[in-house]
């Protein structure tokens, strides 16, 4: 089988997010880039957070909502591109090691919004590894939806942190930027009030 | 008058009255006898973070949760964390405040008027990005603590602590 043909045999994003957005339920998910908006056509919540303008954060924001909720489950919707940009947050996430933090990602081998550029040593890689080597408490790679789908509960049983590595094939979703307009509220500060205020609630 | 040494004790006083719950930190030599004092205090939990730019957001975390959480960074950490303070802490509109020890710094001079780049360079970088900022001094100067936690409450964004001389 040639690369491309191997690469063609994991699963799409959608598939991925389908699995687990059966199983949503009042976790706090926090996406980044191109899972943010697949995810929230599949689960529209309110306790929905997106990493938008600061790449790499996404873990480290739900780090912090994880350890403030303890008895909610926080699930991170991570890309591959993303993650290397932070991946002392792996030391950071094992360190303080939250049981109710599931860090899905997304490993796609490239930077998708911006044109599909590799992301770095992509051929070699191994997110679950690194993870395991940092301390969290339990990993997982998946190349198919329905193994996915068919060892997920018993994964989100356990407890965390849990990494899972998710190897999906591109999508081609390149992103377009458009100007802010000036003097408008930007998205980040429009939409934690609400997840607060949820969270306040419960 | 020269900037003097801060107590731990009282920094930690301070710092407890102003109802911190959280200690988001990356180590600072600057600090090192507060940080002591913060890591085995049983009601604040530290969480130790591997970059700077990670304490920005998950500090922005622990304040969507519902609790109060303070930055403790060195200065250098400020400048690796820029890209999260804009995209998160004013982007975001989180009241965050930061500690940032001033390590190196010439307890004669101004900040601004250091001669290292990493203490010089503070202000204007927190000028430029708009966080307002007070400089820790002396022991007299620990109300800021509770000042920055107000302020940054009532602008709903970041507010910065220099910490201008090592704790004691």
């Amino acid at each position: 089988m040639t690369d491309n043909e191997q690469l063609d045999q994991r699963m799409s994003l959608e598939a991925a997010l389908d699995v687990l957005a059966r199983r949503r339920d009042q976790q706090v998910v926090v996406g980044t880039m191109t899972a943010n908006g697949p995810w929230r056509e599949r689960s529209p919540h309110e306790l929905n957070l997106a990493c938008i303008g600061f790449m790499g954060g996404a873990s480290a924001l739900g780090l912090g909502v994880a350890l403030s909720q303890p008895e909610r489950d926080v699930w991170v919707i991570d890309g591959d591109g993303s993650l290397m940009m932070q991946l002392g947050s792996l030391g950071t996430i094992a360190g303080a090691a939250p049981a109710n933090f599931v860090h899905i990602v997304i490993h796609n081998g490239v930077y998708e919004t911006s044109g599909a550029q590799p992301v770095p040593s992509e051929a070699n890689v191994d997110f679950a590894a690194m993870a395991a080597g940092a301390g969290y408490r339990q990993t997982a790679i998946f190349g198919d939806a329905e193994e996915f789908d068919s060892a997920l509960d018993e994964l989100l049983a356990a407890d965390g942190p849990t990494l899972i590595e998710l190897r999906t094939r591109p999508g081609g979703n390149f992103f377009t930027a458009r100007p802010t307009p000036v003097g408008s509220t930007p998205a980040l500060a429009r939409m934690w009030p609400p997840v607060a205020e949820a969270l306040s609630r419960s | 008058m020269p900037a003097q040494s801060i107590p731990a004790d009282q920094f930690l006083a301070a710092i407890r009255d102003a109802g911190v719950q959280d200690i988001v930190l990356v180590p600072d030599t600057h600090q090192r006898t507060l940080l002591d004092l913060l890591m085995a205090d049983p009601e604040i939990r530290t969480v130790h973070c591997s970059t700077e730019d990670e304490a920005v957001a998950i500090s922005a975390g622990l304040i969507i949760g519902g609790r109060r959480p303070l930055m403790q960074i060195q200065h250098a950490g400020l400048y690796a964390s820029v890209n999260n303070l804009r995209g998160v802490a004013l982007d975001g509109h989180f009241p965050i405040v930061l500690l940032i020890g001033l390590l190196g710094r010439d307890p004669e001079l101004a900040p601004r008027d250091d001669g290292g780049s990493m203490v010089r360079l503070c202000e204007p970088l927190l000028d430029t990005l708009g966080i307002p900022s007070y400089l820790l001094d002396s022991a007299d100067d620990l109300h800021y603590v509770s000042t920055a936690f107000d302020e940054a409450a009532a602008r709903q964004g970041p507010v910065a602590l220099l910490v201008g001389a090592p704790t004691a």
